[in-house]
């Protein structure tokens, strides 16, 4: 039996970003497709959509010609829509079978009978009566399709499926979608990683800024074309002026790694670079491939070994934030609202945040209110935040004044270096301009930056020299003339 | 027709009127109560609420009570002001009251000015030594400190039991559970000829200055209040954070201890079985319905207080168990948590359109 399922003028907006904007698609069983892009393109939203978690502002979805009304996740379960998230949403401690009839009516034992079927039939082997926990991330995979399968699907969707897997498991996790598309079922593949695309699917959707660029054959793409309409021209509106590059060098990383303990962090492997002063570094990569521990090991909210990193001549490797600050480094961390500032608390409060010793903010242990406000008042003023009222609580300022609080926090002191991730993340034009015209002055006073960032556009037009960051692993740094966006694309893919 | 719509902001009236709401509710759900135990709600009420405290005595006694309720909670507050949750302040509280009732045995035959002072410090190093079990085991080898200081309140009561019937048991007692009196230069003095109120009332006081300086004049508070906020934040500001878990740990402990302290040498002058109707458990109610802050606290453990006052007015007076009043103490909780919605969501009144 044939399953079409058509997506028309689908439009999400959120409160200063448009997620979808009016995406229209259509899916045949038999094949195989995927919907590329990057962070924030879209995709995600797109899919939610599909699965009922989040219902759309405007727009319509059938099935073989019917209209869906995707108020839940249960509704596009009675739809036959299965969905594969990129975190599992197993419960660790209840075994297998538990897991699997969690959510289904029917009757117990003859559910046994469908799962030992279905698992049969794709050759899955796992033991159905062990707790979840003992599974590897793959096995646990299986258990969330298998969830899938017992309703019978007309619609798979897969989320980022291969982030969390091994090499292993990723040719046993396409083998098994092969399969399925075989015995018709709808597959809906979503994925930023190119080589991915080219080894598994038939048709491509790729997504920017919440728009659909182009629907294609997967026949008639190759991974440099996909990389070139995933990642987007670059529209050099500013542009620095090239630094005189000095040789001096102010921060040298050596021989770093990182091992985490949460297995749904990166670990980083044998990172080695240096930026000279004056110097803007940027790090591309797709999100989730180590950027944010690489920025807390620089930030020093995680400690490495002390020779790792060497700033001014100094081992600071084992030195918490604080004590790096004293060093004159300056960190601005991606998430604003969680990180960097606390939304509840008054402006002036979050600038105490950046303490110094020669800053005076605390003495002997007690708050020195007035000298922390006279400093954020210069803050507001200079760093042009639109508010006079040092009192006001921080929630109360938009995304892009909040930012040029948290910059102007930490430029104030005039750090020799600026570490920043994703300064501009979900911004309007207008604060992404002037935050990118502060970094660039940042450079000409002879300072140095590290962005880290996923947002390639703002790392061709800001940084000196580029590397990319791909699953905890540096790329070679190069200079950022020689680099086109395509290249980047490719490299952030895993490509060589 | 009422539509519950979400605020766009926390609102700071709503953020104390709660607590006012919360209580209102538990009057009328405890007057719902008696009326199906068959009593007349109002004077079952007024038994509960309002004899208890009519004289003199009454109120020396409510003060009693109050005294270890905020010192505690005012303890607990630094722990949950920073997002440590110390649910062992009972245990704490024993642990002191154990340490402090020790070195009072040692002074038992001997007078002097300095005894009393030693006793209290050892009350407060005893509920300090006792919260640093958790505070360590949570920095040092990541444990739940929700866990580890609950059941070590159950590993203190038992330690007493056995201090009390064992080795510590007065020789004099005909066995008994319980140890000798300590000598009067041991004892928190008496304020007034013929009632219960003591000395530890200061404490508690001192205790709600000092915090009020903590929490909003000292760098120890503000990195509290980040910590408190987001601990991702602290981490990146560079805090301490292993140290201000242990301090916050140890000040807690402190607090409870010195409860402790104030539970024995205060009236009953001696060390027995139950020296706490659970205060280290009420006082976790008294923290929250105080909103975290010293003054808050201070009505809060009045408040609480009159419950455990009302529950033996009502036993004696309508024969009603004394446990009524961990019902009310459970019902404040409840309904407090109930109405703390309202912070996040306001109700709207639509007018139907006929």
């Amino acid at each position: 039996m044939n399953t079409n399922l058509k997506i028309s003028n689908v439009t999400k907006i959120y409160p200063g970003c448009v997620a979808n904007d009016n995406v229209s698609l259509e899916f045949n069983s038999g094949k195989i497709y995927a919907l590329l892009g990057e962070n924030g393109a879209g995709k995600s939203t797109l899919v939610k959509i599909l699965s009922g978690v989040i219902i759309p502002d405007e727009g319509k979805i059938y099935l073989n010609e019917n209209k869906l009304e995707l108020n839940s996740p249960l509704d596009a379960k009675k739809n036959d829509i299965g969905m594969v998230f990129q975190h599992f949403n197993l419960f660790e401690t209840l075994s297998v079978f538990e897991n699997l009839i969690i959510d289904s009516d029917e009757q117990r034992e003859g559910l046994r009978e469908k799962i030992d079927t279905i698992m049969k039939k794709y050759n899955f082997s796992i033991d159905l009566d062990i707790p979840i926990l003992n599974l590897s991330a793959g096995q646990k995979q299986k258990v969330e399709i298998i969830r899938c399968l017992i309703r019978n699907p007309k619609v798979l969707i897969m989320d980022e499926p291969t982030s969390v897997l091994t090499e292993q498991e990723t040719s046993e996790l396409f083998l098994s979608l092969k399969k399925f598309s075989e015995e018709g079922i709808l597959i809906i593949y979503i994925t930023h990683k190119l080589k991915e695309v080219m080894q598994l699917c038939d048709e491509v959707a790729v997504m920017r800024r919440g728009k659909l660029v182009s629907v294609s054959e997967i026949k008639n793409e190759n991974i440099e074309s996909l990389a070139k309409k995933m990642v987007g021209q670059n529209l050099k509106t500013i542009k620095k002026k090239k630094a005189k590059t000095s040789s001096d060098q102010l921060i040298k990383i050596k021989n770093l790694n990182f091992t985490s303990e949460d297995p749904f962090e990166t670990n980083l492997m044998d990172i080695n670079f240096s930026v000279n002063r004056g110097e803007c570094l940027g790090i591309a990569g797709i999100s989730g491939n180590g950027q944010s521990e690489l920025f807390q090991v620089l930030s020093g909210e995680i400690i490495s070994e002390k020779n790792s990193i060497e700033f001014n001549d100094n081992y600071i490797g084992d030195l918490s934030p604080q004590e790096r600050r004293e060093y004159l480094m300056a960190f601005s961390p991606e998430d604003r609202l969680e990180q960097a500032a606390i939304p509840q608390m008054k402006i002036f409060e979050n600038v105490a945040l950046n303490n110094f010793k020669s800053s005076n903010f605390f003495n002997n242990g007690l708050i020195n209110e007035n000298k922390i406000k006279e400093h954020s008042k210069k803050i507001i003023s200079d760093f042009n935040v639109n508010t006079d009222n040092i009192e006001l609580k921080s929630q109360f300022l938009s995304g892009g004044n909040l930012q040029k609080l948290i910059i102007g926090r930490e430029l104030i002191t005039s750090p020799d270096l600026l570490i920043c991730f994703n300064p501009t993340w979900g911004l309007d034009v207008g604060a992404i301009n002037y935050i990118h015209e502060t970094l660039i002055k940042i450079n000409e006073q002879n300072k140095s930056i590290i962005l880290i960032s996923t947002d390639t556009d703002e790392l061709l037009k800001l940084s000196d020299k580029i590397s990319v960051i791909h699953k905890g692993k540096l790329s070679k740094i190069m200079n950022a003339e020689e680099v086109t966006s395509e290249k980047l694309g490719i490299l952030m893919g895993g490509a060589n | 027709m009422i539509k519950i719509v979400k605020r766009d902001q926390p609102s700071r009236a709503i953020f104390f009127f709660t607590p006012v709401l919360a209580i209102f509710l538990t009057l009328v759900a405890g007057g719902l109560i008696f009326f199906i135990l068959g009593f007349k709600p109002f004077e079952a009420l007024k038994f509960f609420f309002i004899i208890p405290i009519a004289d003199k005595y009454g109120f020396s006694e409510l003060l009693l009570k109050a005294t270890p309720l905020c010192l505690i909670a005012i303890g607990l507050s630094f722990c949950f002001k920073s997002n440590n949750w110390n649910i062992g302040a009972e245990g704490q509280l024993t642990f002191g009251a154990i340490v402090s009732g020790g070195v009072a045995l040692l002074f038992y035959e001997q007078e002097g000015f300095y005894i009393l002072p030693i006793v209290i410090l050892a009350g407060a190093i005893g509920g300090m030594l006792y919260a640093s079990i958790p505070a360590i085991l949570k920095t040092y080898f990541n444990t739940n400190e929700i866990l580890v200081s609950l059941m070590l309140v159950y590993v203190s009561k038992l330690i007493l039991d056995y201090l009390v019937v064992g080795p510590w048991s007065n020789p004099e007692g005909f066995n008994f559970p319980e140890t000798r009196q300590f000598s009067d230069s041991a004892k928190l003095p008496l304020l007034f000829e013929g009632l219960r109120i003591h000395a530890g009332i200061f404490l508690a006081l001192a205790a709600v200055v000092i915090s009020w300086f903590v929490f909003y004049k000292t760098y120890l508070g503000f990195q509290m209040k980040v910590a408190g906020f987001s601990l991702k934040t602290a981490k990146y500001a560079g805090y301490k954070g292993k140290k201000m878990i242990i301090l916050v740990f140890l000040i807690s402990g402190a607090c409870a201890g010195l409860a402790g302290v104030g539970e024995i040498t205060g009236p009953i002058g001696q060390l027995h079985r139950e020296i706490s109707p659970d205060y280290g458990f009420t006082a976790i109610i008294v923290a929250f319905l105080g909103r975290l802050h010293p003054v808050g606290i201070i009505f809060a453990s009045l408040v609480v207080a009159i419950t455990y006052l009302g529950a033996e007015t009502a036993q004696i007076f309508m024969q009603i168990p004394k446990y009524t009043g961990q019902v009310f103490q459970g019902m404040i909780l409840f309904f407090l948590l109930a109405s703390d919605y309202l912070l996040f969501f306001k109700i709207k009144f639509i007018g139907s359109k006929k």
